[in-house]
């Protein structure tokens, strides 16, 4: 359990914290549960993420976004804490990533595929097919995905976050998803919902 | 494929996520995607992709009601 010491926080503050805070706990959650990828560990990142953020909340600058600053708390939790008993992500090589080109893929094998939406190969996996996808990228990029894709933060507010420059936002964004592409590729193969080369 | 569709190309996700880019570079991918058909599909992909994800996944898994009770009532006492 989070160590929960008593906090010098004014009546009024800790009404604001719980009325600002606690609405944003789904969205906590979400994020949480794609870092840790195991809903006990989420559970209890979100909620010493809270205790963290109800503790230092007067360092909490009136009028600059909450969920960003509490994800920012919960990514460095994550990584202090949580990371270190975590399977090992799945390593991708950089050639493997800059080379995969989802739409090149499904033209080489199959050049009657056409981009429309009924044969789209994404409608026809599961959200397990998906998560699990995002589950296997190296971690970086699965951040990326997740505070992008799945929490809808800017550029601006990843690069604070995760606290590296933009360009680096960018760059592990840009590959998370081309990652990803790859893998749902995979999968939609191995389904024969698209052409390809038998699994090597 | 031309220089300026490697460019466009490069630059999808950005458009994708309404960031980095100035007006003009944002028109000119406009301008770029509705006259060539191969760039059109293949960023159609990158956004199907980013869609997928956003409408599958994007609120899919709320925070159970036992973790809530269990923050609320620590902020309680904290």
């Amino acid at each position: 359990m989070p160590d929960v010491s008593p906090v010098d926080l004014s009546a009024a503050d800790k009404e604001r914290f719980q009325a600002d805070a606690l609405p944003l706990l789904d969205s906590l959650y979400a994020g949480a549960l794609r870092m840790t990828r195991n809903p006990a560990d989420a559970e209890d990142l979100v909620q010493e993420t809270m205790m963290r953020a109800y503790r230092s909340f007067e360092r909490f600058e009136e009028g600059t976004n909450l969920k960003a600053w509490l994800f920012r708390i919960m990514t460095n939790a994550y990584i202090n804490t949580y990371r270190k008993k975590q399977r090992e992500p799945l390593k991708v090589s950089q050639d493997e990533l800059a080379e995969f080109d989802l739409y090149r893929e499904l033209k080489e094998h199959d050049p009657a595929w056409d981009a429309t939406p009924e044969n789209i190969v994404l409608s026809n996996l599961v959200d397990s097919d998906i998560i699990e996808a995002i589950d296997d990228l190296p971690e970086q990029f699965r951040m990326a995905v997740v505070l992008s894709d799945i929490e809808g933060f800017s550029y601006a507010e990843m690069a604070e976050i995760m606290d590296v420059p933009l360009g680096t936002v960018m760059s592990r964004l840009h590959r998370g998803r081309k990652a990803l592409q790859k893998r749902l590729w995979e999968v939609a193969r191995d389904r024969g919902i698209v052409k390809g080369p038998p699994k090597s | 494929m031309s220089h300026h569709c490697k460019e466009v190309l490069e630059q999808a996700y950005l458009y994708l996520d309404g960031e980095g880019l100035t007006a003009v570079q944002r028109i000119e991918i406009e301008a770029h995607l509705e006259d060539c058909g191969p760039c059109l599909e293949s960023y159609g992909v990158e956004k199907e992709v980013v869609t997928v994800i956003i409408a599958r996944l994007r609120g899919s898994t709320p925070c159970p009601d036992s973790l809530k009770e269990r923050i609320s009532s620590a902020l309680e006492d904290a």
